[in-house]
């Protein structure tokens, strides 16, 4: 499916460059410009992106496969945003990709950004890296026409914010600001695309996340001894290692056929049904991975926080399980009982 | 331990697509009782109406009358029949476990004798594994066969052995020597219900239903040729056995139809948020323990052993159909009558009676943890 010389060269370069003490520096500093340098360099944040708008050749699947690796790194970059989101939007429009990283307006309900006579007014929220990154591009949808904008966050009033993993997630108010271009959006790129696909890049990420999570566990209850012996031997610990790895295994098949179905049509379904399952493993499974770790999975200076918090925080963004739970139910409803299994067994393909 | 994702191929989307049609004449709704998934009853008629269309012991071996096909193709056969809780009670021992293991360890006089017939759905098998004192630590069983002229003399006491009484054979897990090693000295003997010496005792289930036996051994002659594998060596045989019993459909499909009913029951009003959410979710991670299942399907076929993949997905699956079943009996909140009228109702009864079975047969959620533990190392 995916080249995996390209896995393979994510894994070793984001194994070299977000090593622990890169990752706390980040969240320090509120970027890893060194990181992103060295991923830039390799073309990483542009795989998927169309070559005519300044994209690094590939494809979206390769382009998710990139992120899973990212996930599993806690790679704190705006990796998601420049290519599959911003790139994605930037090109539909027809407009040039910046060089640099850029970063995306996910869509907040919030937002009331207007576009009028040219200018943007109005404020978006939860921006990630807003406070860092220069080029921010919002999908401006008044619900009859969509139109790609990208703008200087310096234009903008800052009011900085993280998530629940220190990653930045500011609010940008814009007041009568020229953007730096602006297009139509092309067909089928709205805000309820815009939220799919951001959805596609959480559930990437944190099958990433929730497979490294699982094997850290699994290591560290290996190595910690108590009464003699490691606390792997104890049943009531292979429990929680369990539910980890099980968690891990749904999380990452149901990634993996999201990536099988985009590989030839869209996966609507797929892409809700896996955000549903990825949302409630992350809260199984750092419930689970944390009670393994004991009370040293909660301090700053082990790593499980770097995947567990990212969890915590990817899990609601871009709609949380129980927002696509309802967009699912919905459908279910639609089908009705005759049609329930075949949605099932045969996903969007069963929904025309 | 990697689950990877895998798409049905146009031949296999076939196959789904005749045993639909299958089903939409055969399984017309009303004109039976269904069941809760590999709990479904036992009819004959029904199993032999498979058999005819090649849809019994797919995976064995065609000399024998089997379909030499796939465990992807038998997992599509099989995930349609259960999600309509057709009647699979009487083939489905054989079908899922007796036969594979008589295909791998019989003699080929065994495999002439038994095998054409479960492909033929004319013979229903048991499990003889439990005992009173041996359930979860089963190499703890104390039955116990003796050398006698030209075979062997069984004496013992088997437990919840389902459809013993419908049944005309037990597979037997007994003692046939002692050793230090207490896996080793365990055969498997093929054990003739009707035989002298066999008696069944139904064990009444809680919801009043009696598939469910006691079967005790006395003084049963089983002959040499009916000795399965090699003696001493029923332990090995035993545990390969159990993984054809995991991580396929059954384990994760047995309350689908409890709510597959209610969607079909149900009034608008029923449908508020919270149970648009619940079929949501609940469609969420049928999607994902389908393609982990569909996934172990695809590494037996390709000649992986994945013992511990089976058990995670176990355990995993049937905790599920107790938490979909658990969710929506409280969303709906009805004071269940198991003799009503509405089959969602009766469905919901039975389930809420018999669903704590789910986590225990075939191995309990306690065991197979310690079973795909043993998969987890750094």
């Amino acid at each position: 499916m995916t080249d995996q010389l390209l896995i393979d060269t994510a894994e070793r370069l984001f194994g070299d460059v977000c090593d622990f003490a890169a990752v706390e520096a980040a969240e320090a500093e509120g970027f890893a410009t060194d990181a992103w340098s060295a991923v830039a360099e390799m073309g990483l944040p542009w795989i998927g992106v169309d070559e005519a708008a300044g994209g690094a050749g590939g494809d979206l699947v390769d382009a998710l496969a990139v992120l899973r690796v990212a996930g599993a790194h806690a790679v704190p970059l705006p990796l998601a945003e420049t290519g599959v989101l911003a790139g994605w939007l930037l090109a539909s429009a027809e407009l040039t990709v910046p060089d640099g990283a850029v970063t995306v307006a996910p869509g907040d309900p919030a937002d009331d950004l207007t576009l009028t006579d040219g200018l943007v007014s109005g404020t978006v929220n939860r921006v990630p890296w807003g406070s860092a990154v220069n080029d921010l591009v919002i999908l401006v949808d008044d619900g009859d026409s969509a139109t790609v904008v990208l703008v200087d966050t310096a234009s903008a009033t800052l009011e900085p914010y993280v998530n629940l993993a220190g990653e930045s997630r500011d609010t940008l108010v814009f007041d009568r600001v020229e953007p730096l271009a602006s297009g139509p959006a092309g067909d089928g790129v709205d805000a309820d695309a815009l939220l799919y696909r951001g959805a596609l890049t959480r559930v990437m990420l944190m099958a990433g996340a929730l497979d490294a999570m699982s094997r850290l566990t699994v290591s560290y209850t290996h190595e910690r001894e108590q009464f003699g012996r490691p606390v792997a031997r104890f049943q009531a610990v292979q429990s929680h290692l369990v539910t980890c790895a099980q968690e891990a295994a749904i999380a990452g098949v149901t990634a993996d056929a999201v990536m099988r179905r985009l590989a030839h049509d869209e996966a609507r379904f797929e892409i809700a049904a896996a955000k549903v399952v990825v949302s409630e493993a992350a809260t199984k499974a750092t419930a689970a991975a944390h009670q393994a770790h004991g009370a040293m999975g909660l301090t700053k200076e082990y790593e499980l926080h770097h995947l567990s918090r990212r969890l915590w925080a990817w899990r609601n963004e871009y709609g949380g399980a129980r927002y696509w739970s309802q967009v699912l139910g919905e459908a279910v409803v639609d089908v009705g009982g005759d049609g329930l299994y075949p949605l099932i067994t045969g996903g969007s393909a069963a929904l025309g | 331990m990697r689950f990877e994702a895998t798409e049905l191929t146009d031949a296999e989307l076939a196959l789904q697509a005749e045993v639909r049609a299958f089903c939409d004449v055969e399984l017309v709704p009303g004109t039976y009782e269904p069941g809760l998934g590999m709990a479904g009853s036992v009819d004959p008629g029904f199993s032999r109406k498979l058999a005819e269309r090649g849809w019994l012991g797919m995976a064995l071996p065609t000399e024998y009358g089997g379909g030499d096909r796939t465990a992807v193709d038998r997992f599509v056969v099989v995930e349609e029949l259960l999600r309509r809780g057709a009647p699979v009670g009487y083939h489905w021992i054989a079908d899922r476990q007796t036969g594979p293991v008589i295909s791998r360890f019989g003699t080929d006089e065994q495999k002439e004798r038994f095998l054409p017939a479960i492909c033929r759905g004319e013979v229903g098998f048991s499990i003889g594994m439990s005992e009173p004192d041996a359930g979860s630590d089963l190499a703890a069983v104390s039955a116990r066969a003796v050398r006698a002229d030209g075979g062997w003399v069984l004496n013992g006491t088997k437990i919840w052995t389902t459809n013993a009484h419908h049944n005309d054979w037990m597979v037997t897990l007994c003692r046939t020597s002692d050793t230090d090693d207490r896996h080793g000295g365990l055969s498997q003997l093929l054990v003739d219900l009707r035989a002298e010496g066999v008696e069944v005792n139904p064990i009444p289930f809680l919801d009043g239903s009696s598939e469910f036996n006691e079967v005790v051994l006395s003084d049963v002659f089983v002959p040499d040729e009916l000795l399965l594998g090699a003696e001493g060596e029923g332990w090995a045989q035993n545990t390969s056995e159990l993984a054809f019993e995991r991580g396929g459909p059954d384990r994760w499909l047995s309350t689908y139809i409890v709510v597959e009913q209610f969607l079909r029951e149900c009034e608008e009003e029923d449908l508020d948020g919270s149970v648009v959410e619940l079929l949501g979710s609940a469609t969420a991670r049928w999607f994902g323990l389908r393609n982990m299942s569909l996934a172990v399907a695809r590494m037996i076929d390709a000649g992986d052993a994945p013992a511990v993949e089976s058990a995670l997905v176990k355990e995993m699956g049937t905790r599920f159909e107790q938490d979909v079943l658990a969710a929506l009996e409280r969303l709906v909140g009805l004071e269940v009558a198991p003799g009503s009228e509405s089959l969602f109702e009766r469905l919901l009864a039975a389930a809420v009676l018999t669903g704590p079975a789910f986590t225990i047969r075939g191995g309990t959620i306690e065991i197979l943890r310690s079973v795909a533990a043993k998969g987890l190392r750094p």
